[in-house]
C-alpha cells in the first residue's frame, strides 16, 4: 500500500474527553474531532490518520471486522465483549473499579441462589464461577443500581469511579472485583500491515502516558 | 416466522461473486491435481468428538443430535476429519491429499461475520522431512501469484518457540500458560506485570521485546542471536533460517517475515508454521505448519504431517475487488442462426444465448442482466 491511513475508532463521550489531550499530546491533530459538530468520521488532512466516533461495543465489532485498524475503548468492554485483538497498551484514564453492591441488608454468605443485576453478564458470571458459586443474571441495560432497591435483584455488578451514585442511592460495596482503564487495541493483522505506524504512534502515546503518571506520582 | 429467510450467519451467493468463487477453485483444483495431491472429501457431519484436539476460541459448533442420542457437528475443520479417515481406513502413508470444503462455525451473533467458509487446503501425511513444509511454501507461492494481484507476504513462525522460552523461565505451568497468553493476545499491560517477576533474569531485555518479535527475518535473527536463549530453541531457529535462505533462493520475489510472538494456528501444530496476507486483505488467505501428533488423537502410532487451508472466500472478496466486472454479452438470434450464435458463445468468455422469443423481449432481457445485446439478426435480409 503506497499510503498507510490507520483507521482509528474512539469511543465517543467520556472516553473521548480523557483521551484527546493524550492524543494531542503525542502529536496527533484532533483539531476536526474538537470542532465535530454532528460528525462521526475525520480525515486527519495532514496525517496518516481517520479517526471514527463510537460506542465502545461497537469499536470492539469495528475492530473485530478489520473496519478499524486500531480501538480505544474501556476495558470492561473488552472483557465483556470477548475481544480477540492486541491490546497494546493502558492509556491509564477512565480508571474505574467493579464492584458488587448492594444495599445493607444484603447478606453475601445467605445460603441462597443469588439473584444479580448487571450490565456484564459475562464478568458476573465469571466472578461467580470463581467463588464457586450458581446465581441467577438480569440483564439491565442502564441504572443498574435501582436493582436491588427495586427487589428486581439481591445485588449488582458494575463499575464505579467514585462511589458517588452508590452512596447516593443508599448501596454500599460488598467486593471489588477487576479494574478498568481505558485501552489502545490493535486489529491482529493490522498489527502486521503497518506495523511501524501502530508501533510509532503507540510509542508516542506510552510517553504521554508515562510522563503523566510520573506526574501524578509527584503531585 | 418468514419462509424465505436465511438463517443468521448464512448467504446465498450468485452472480459475479459466484462465478469468481467457481474459477477461483477451478484453479486451485488444477493446480492440486497438477502436483498430484489426491483429491478427497470428508462428511460435513462428524462425531464431535473427531474434533477434542481443536480450539474453538470464540466459535461455537452448529450441534444436532442422530437417532441414537449421539452429538453430531457440523465440521469447523478439515484437517481432524481427514486425520480420523487415516486412522480409520489404514490407508498406507505416506499419501498428499487436496481439498475444497465448506466447513461451520458459529460466530458473535449480529457480528456480521459468515458462519459457512469455504476452505482449500492440502494435507501431506507421513513426511517428517523439512521437504514436506517446502512443498507446501511452494504452493503457497504459486497460488498466491496465479489468484491474486496483490503482493502476498508468508510470515514463518514455530509452534513450540514460546513454550520452550517459558519453560527456561519457570517450571511452574500455570504461570508458563498465563505469560503465553498475554503474549500471544499481545495483552501488553497484563504481559508486563507478568514478566515483571524475571527482572533479575538475563533473559529480561528479550522479554521485554518478546511482543514485537515479529518482522523482516534480518532484524529478528540479529535480536534472537543477541538474546542468551535456551538451547532448546536453536534447532527451531535454523530451521528458519533453512527455511528463508531457501525461500530467497527458489522464490527471491517473495516477501517473507518471521513472528514468534505469536500463537500456531491450533494447538496440534508442533513445528515450523507458516501463514499469509496481503495489505488488503481483512484476514490470513492461507494458514499451515507441521503438526507430527495429529494422528495420536485417534490411534497409539503418530505420524508426520504438514497441512496448509486456503480461505477461499476472502481470496474470492480480494479477487472481486481487484478484477473490474467485465459486462456480460446477451446474444439475440433467430433458431436457424444457432451455429452462428454457437461459434460467438464459443469465443465470448462472458457470453450466453438469449432465449428470448423476439428482439423486443431479448432488450428487455439484456436489461435485466445487465448485459449488452448482440443482435445477430440485425441486417439479416430474412427478417
Amino acid at each position: 500500500m503506497s499510503e498507510t491511513r490507520l483507521k482509528i475508532a474512539l469511543t465517543k463521550g467520556r472516553v473521548e474527553q480523557q483521551v484527546l489531550p493524550l492524543l494531542e499530546q503525542a502529536g496527533v491533530d484532533c483539531d476536526l474531532i474538537r470542532h465535530k459538530e454532528r460528525r462521526l468520521i475525520f480525515e486527519a488532512p495532514t496525517q496518516p490518520y481517520e479517526f471514527i466516533l463510537a460506542k465502545g461495543p461497537d469499536v470492539t465489532t469495528f475492530l473485530e471486522r478489520g473496519a478499524a485498524d486500531i480501538g480505544i475503548v474501556g476495558s470492561d468492554i473488552l472483557v465483556e465483549h470477548r475481544s480477540t485483538q492486541y491490546e497494546l497498551l493502558d492509556l491509564g484514564v477512565g480508571k474505574c473499579q467493579f464492584i458488587l453492591a448492594s444495599t445493607a441488608d444484603f447478606d453475601p454468605a445467605a445460603p441462597k441462589r443469588k439473584i444479580i443485576g448487571t450490565k456484564y453478564p459475562l464478568i458476573t458470571k465469571r466472578y461467580f464461577d470463581r467463588l464457586g458459586q450458581d446465581v441467577e443474571i438480569i440483564k439491565i441495560e442502564g441504572s443498574v443500581e435501582l436493582a436491588p432497591l427495586t427487589g428486581l435483584a439481591d445485588a449488582i455488578v458494575d463499575i464505579t469511579e467514585t462511589g458517588t451514585t452508590l452512596r447516593e442511592n443508599q448501596l454500599q460495596i460488598y467486593d471489588y472485583l477487576q479494574p478498568v482503564s481505558t485501552r489502545l487495541v490493535v486489529n491482529r493483522l493490522a498489527l502486521k500491515q503497518h506495523q511501524s505506524a501502530i508501533y510509532e504512534l503507540v510509542d508516542r502515546l506510552a510517553a504521554v502516558v508515562q510522563t503523566d503518571a510520573e506526574k501524578e506520582i509527584m503531585q | 416466522m418468514l419462509s424465505n429467510l436465511l438463517p443468521l450467519g448464512t448467504r446465498d451467493e450468485f452472480g459475479r461473486r459466484a462465478a469468481t468463487k467457481q474459477q477461483l477453485i477451478s484453479v486451485i483444483q488444477a493446480h492440486f491435481k497438477q502436483r498430484g495431491l489426491a483429491p478427497i472429501a470428508t462428511p460435513l457431519l462428524e462425531n464431535q468428538a473427531v474434533f477434542t484436539p481443536y480450539q474453538m476460541g470464540n466459535y461455537q459448533y452448529y450441534r444436532l443430535l442422530d437417532p441414537e442420542g449421539q452429538t453430531l457437528v457440523l465440521r469447523p475443520d478439515l484437517t481432524l476429519p481427514i486425520a480420523r479417515f487415516l486412522s480409520a481406513t489404514k490407508v498406507p502413508l505416506p499419501q498428499k491429499f487436496g481439498y475444497v470444503g465448506d466447513i461451520f462455525r458459529v460466530s458473535r451473533r449480529l457480528s456480521g461475520s459468515y458462519n459457512q467458509i469455504t476452505q482449500a487446503g492440502i494435507e501431506l501425511i507421513g513426511y517428517a522431512s523439512l521437504k514436506a513444509e517446502l512443498e507446501c511454501l511452494t504452493i503457497a507461492n504459486q497460488l498466491s501469484s496465479e489468484l491474486i494481484d496483490d503482493a502476498v507476504e508468508i510470515e514463518l513462525g514455530d509452534a513450540q518457540f514460546a513454550q520452550q522460552v517459558v519453560a527456561s523461565l519457570t517450571p511452574d505451568q500455570a504461570q508458563q500458560t498465563a505469560i503465553k497468553q498475554a503474549l500471544f493476545n499481545k495483552k501488553v499491560p497484563q504481559y508486563d506485570a507478568l514478566i515483571a517477576a524475571y527482572q533479575d533474569e538475563p533473559l529480561f531485555d528479550f522479554l521485554k521485546n518478546w511482543p514485537r518479535l515479529f518482522g523482516q527475518p534480518t532484524a529478528i535473527f540479529k535480536q534472537l542471536a543477541a538474546a542468551p536463549l535456551p538451547v532448546s530453541v536453536q534447532p527451531a531457529i535454523e530451521r528458519l533460517k533453512a527455511v528463508v535462505t531457501w525461500m530467497a533462493q527458489t522464490m527471491p520475489n517473495q516477501a517473507v517475515s518471521i513472528d514468534l510472538s505469536s500463537q500456531a494456528p491450533q494447538k496440534y501444530y508442533t513445528g515450523l508454521t507458516f501463514r499469509g496476507y496481503s495489505q488488503a486483505g481483512a484476514g490470513y488467505l492461507f494458514s499451515g505448519g507441521r503438526y507430527d501428533q495429529l494422528l495420536a488423537n485417534f490411534q497409539a502410532k503418530s505420524e508426520p504431517a504438514v497441512g496448509m487451508g486456503l480461505d477461499v472466500d476472502l481470496l474470492t472478496e480480494l479477487a472481486l475487488t481487484q478484477a473490474p466486472a467485465t459486462p456480460r454479452q446477451l446474444i439475440y438470434f433467430e433458431p436457424r442462426q444457432w451455429s452462428q450464435a454457437e461459434k460467438l458463445l464459443a469465443k465470448s468468455t462472458q457470453g450466453q444465448l438469449s432465449l428470448a422469443p423476439d428482439l423486443q423481449a431479448a432488450r428487455a432481457e439484456a436489461a435485466a442482466l445487465g448485459a449488452q445485446l448482440i443482435d445477430l439478426t440485425e441486417g439479416d435480409e430474412n427478417e
